[in-house]
């Protein structure tokens, strides 16, 4: 059998159909994980079908009227599929690794692009061609120029549209088309008390206004929305239950027959009311993952703190005899199977950029107690190896490190990292604390978290960001800097070289900062790397301001809203500030490591060693190193960042403290301040093909350096010199997070099998 | 506590077969773990540990590989789903040894 090299998804696709990947520690998990495989990715249009009929009747109404209807329309039209081996209830989608994708953010590109979906290279979808239909001719037609994309472009210039989607400098298409995202919810209350306190909350609030007030007048459409839906969300539970007591009335099997009645029997408890089990609290934790994830566009809704908020249910359940830890190693395990069925739905240019269906829930296990006690409890285990069973790409499952975590829960994760599946990634406790302590508060600022909600409650959102359940709201991916990309704009006086797939090649992209003769010191090169950079953040910035105006006015997101402390009381919907903390749109780096190197060969070679002069440098970049070979060894030659050498590592020190201060002191819309990130993965292949050769000696096209990690192959004098350069950076200053890729083998941790 | 590393989970059914560690390797892993994080002050790290011969092979013949899992960055992802652009990427990272 032969097979041409991977192209895009399709093959694997292809490949995973069928029996292979049938993995699990029971039958049941092995029967599911075998039914996600058989199903390729696909397009789902129950979501965009529910909106276009809310918007077409609710003409002229007041935009979060309209906004909320729509979300409960979703509620009520969501699929009431029960499948066989379940004990986990309700899908997002009619079909198994579905996308129920939000057409308000996504027509003005689907629109041109349908034809292309089910071939396109990155990340192709399914789609039947009744819904192809019913897409085409109605609901595209009525989307395609309300989208945010679209209204964005009415505030800025056509140029400005453009760079800020396919100038790969400074970018915010992933913001334009992920609204809803990068959200711990409200766990531990909602599992506790379930739905049903929000609506009773609602109710009481309403009752209470004083209609002479005019602070009432917003106050009673916000409340009658939010009622609304959850009373849809309360239909679905009834809806699922009537589905499991069908199917059970159908089967023959005695213990199936157990399992279905007990199923519809608890969609009648959870998740409107409180979770009275294990079980109960698990269905909790997947209806409301996946209600967000309908509701929002963006990758990622959090589990967080799942060792912590489930442990209560856990332990009781155990010492009532009713659960083993076996048996709650498999609803794990199903929770990880059906969170891995939710695939992310992106346009074309971002698939172009982040594609592979990825979504990132996170699970975090370990971390300290609101006490700042060692939290490590049996689920902590538990979670950790429900993976090396369940072998999926989601949840990303970590590990919460302190000095006071066991050194076996370390040794547990540790064995998972081995298994090479890149599960779980580690974070540093005390790091993730300072930086929600400053979060999103300014320069030297406090947020409003206390101690002991940031003990409680905190852990990474997304990729790397830190978060708290119930307490905060902003997506975090946001602005995006290509900061290899403007180091290069230094040499060249703000134009991007020919040879770059970008719509500016041979343009001005950014702005002059003087032509490469022009600069007589390392210094004044330096401070043009300096404006080049902020002039990106700045344009960025510009961008986010009206996003989040647009979001705030017509993007709103009830159900967020419910599962955020405090937020019905002060009636703010989610996106309009209802969070007790409201942070991003924020500001992340790309090509760190490609900058870092770039500015250290310039300075090495054009400055103190004088072997060529900045415009020669500027010629070679100019021509992708053709001709000049010779100039490309020697700044090749030059220290780099990652091999524990201060010449380089200097550089990164000082460019990575800037970069977070020019942040930080940027007001957002809401009225908080930006945070500074580095985390922006994979998009170092796409940015890297939108740019031109890099003085560092990478030539156009090839990827740029990734995260915060040291430039590929740069790093050459073993891990611990790399970790000793990573360790001079100032952490807590990035306050969304910093990500850091390593690769140790498995010839270095494994006998051989 | 006990945990499941004191008292073995009893999973008759499971396809799972744990591997053989290499205990010097493993303590060099965990140490550098530690190490970076709470003596170091490095926020978060995240590894891939699939061999690079491995994954060369995997960019050749797919077909063998429909499971292989890479951590890309915040996220992991099926081999095969990724373009072959990215494969080069992560194919061209640093592998580092103790």
């Amino acid at each position: 059998m032969s097979h041409t090299p991977a192209a895009g998804a399709a093959l694997g696709n292809e490949l995973r159909a069928g029996t292979v990947a049938k993995v699990g520690s029971t039958k049941r998990i092995q029967e599911l994980n075998g039914m996600l495989h058989a199903n390729r990715p696909n397009v789902d249009i129950t979501r965009a079908r529910a909106y276009t009929k809310v918007y077409k009747e609710t003409e002229g109404l007041p935009s979060i009227m309209r906004r909320y209807k729509a979300s409960a329309e979703v509620y009520r039209t969501l699929s009431d599929v029960v499948y066989d081996h379940e004990q986990l209830v309700g899908w997002p989608t009619k079909r198994i690794r579905g996308a129920n994708f939000a057409i308000e953010l996504h027509a003005h590109w689907l629109a041109d692009d349908l034809p292309n979906l089910r071939d396109r290279t990155y990340d192709p979808f399914e789609i039947t061609d009744e819904d192809y239909k019913e897409l085409e001719e109605e609901l595209l037609p009525y989307w395609k120029d309300k989208t945010m994309a679209v209204q964005w472009g009415h505030y800025v210039s056509q140029e400005e549209w453009n760079r800020g989607q396919f100038g790969g400098i400074s970018d915010v298409s992933n913001y334009l088309c992920a609204n809803g995202s990068h959200f711990i919810p409200a766990w531990t209350d909602v599992i506790r008390y379930g739905f049903v306190k929000y609506y009773e909350e609602a109710k009481a609030l309403l009752a209470g206004l004083n209609p002479n007030d005019p602070a009432s007048i917003d106050k009673r459409i916000f409340y009658n929305g939010i009622i609304e839906v959850l009373e849809a969300i309360r239909d679905w539970g009834e809806r699922l239950s009537a589905s499991c007591a069908r199917k059970a009335a159908e089967e023959k099997d005695s213990v199936r027959k157990k399992e279905l009645e007990d199923m519809a029997a608890m969609m009648k408890r959870v998740p409107w009311g409180p979770a009275t089990s294990f079980h109960d609290a698990c269905e909790t934790a997947w209806a409301v993952c996946f209600f967000l994830f309908v509701e929002g566009a963006g990758p990622s809704i959090t589990w967080g703190r799942f060792d912590q908020y489930m442990y209560p249910y856990y332990k009781a359940d155990v010492e009532k005899g009713i659960l083993t830890p076996e048996g709650a190693m498999e609803l794990i395990e199903e929770l990880y199977v059906r969170v891995t069925s939710n695939v992310w739905f992106q346009s074309t240019q971002m698939a172009y950029i982040f594609g592979g269906y990825y979504r990132y829930p996170h699970l975090d296990v370990g971390g300290l107690d609101e006490n700042g006690k060692d939290a490590t409890n049996e689920l902590s285990y538990l979670c950790l190896r429900a993976m090396r069973y369940a072998k999926t790409t989601s949840p990303a499952v970590c590990l919460m490190l302190h000095q006071k975590t066991p050194d076996s829960l370390l040794y547990e994760a540790c064995e998972l990292a081995a298994e090479g599946m890149g599960h779980p990634s580690f974070f540093n406790c005390e790091g993730l604390y300072e930086m929600l302590a400053h979060r999103a508060a300014g320069p030297d600022g406090y947020s409003n978290y206390t101690r002991k909600e940031i003990l409680k409650y905190g852990s990474p959102i997304g990729c790397v960001e830190p978060g708290a359940e119930g307490l905060q709201y902003g997506h975090t991916d946001s602005g995006i800097i290509n900061v290899a990309g403007a180091a290069l704009m230094a040499v060249t006086n703000g134009v991007m070289p020919i040879e770059s797939d970008n719509m500016f090649a041979g343009k001005l992209l950014t702005f002059e900062t003087g032509a490469p003769e022009s600069f007589e010191t390392f210094d004044q090169f330096y401070e043009a790397v300096k404006a080049q950079i902020k002039y990106a953040i700045d344009e960025a910035h510009a961008n986010l301001l009206v996003c989040e105006k647009l979001l705030a006015e017509q993007f709103n997101l009830p159900t967020f809203t419910v599962l955020l402390e405090g937020a019905l009381e002060k009636a703010v919907d989610a996106t309009a500030g209802g969070a007790k903390v409201n942070i991003g749109p924020t500001m992340q780096m790309v090509g760190f490591g490609t900058m870092v190197d770039s500015v250290a060969a310039i300075k090495k070679v054009v400055f103190q060693e004088k072997e060529a002069t900045l415009r020669e440098v500027c010629d070679a970049c100019m021509n992708n190193f053709r001709g000049y070979e010779d100039l490309r060894t020697k700044l090749q030659a030059a220290p780099k960042y990652g091999n524990d050498d201060d010449f380089a590592d200097d550089i990164a020190v000082d460019l990575w403290k800037w970069f977070a201060d020019c942040t930080v002191g940027l007001k957002m819309y809401r009225g908080h301040y930006c945070d500074a990130a580095i985390q922006m993965v994979q998009s170092n292949v796409g940015y890297g093909a939108m740019t031109g050769a890099t003085p560092n000696g990478r030539l156009a096209g090839m990827p740029i350096s990734d995260t915060m990690s040291a430039t590929q192959q740069a790093d050459t004098h073993g891990p611990t010199a790399a970790a000793r350069s990573y360790g001079k950076l100032d952490f807590p200053a990035y306050t969304n997070g910093t990500l850091l890729n390593m690769w140790i083998s498995q010839s270095e941790l494994l006998e051989k099998s | 506590m006990t945990t499941i590393r004191d008292v073995p989970l009893n999973c008759p059914e499971a396809t799972y077969v744990e591997p053989v560690y290499k205990e010097a390797g493993m303590r060099n892993f965990t140490n550098l773990v530690r190490t970076m994080l709470n003596d170091y002050g490095v926020y978060h790290v995240q590894f891939n540990t699939i061999n690079k011969e491995t994954l060369i092979d995997a960019k050749a013949h797919p077909e063998n590989y429909p499971t292989l899992m890479v951590r890309v960055a915040g996220y992991s992802v099926y081999w095969t789903d990724i373009a072959e652009r990215v494969q080069d990427d992560i194919i061209n990272r640093t592998e580092h040894t103790f």
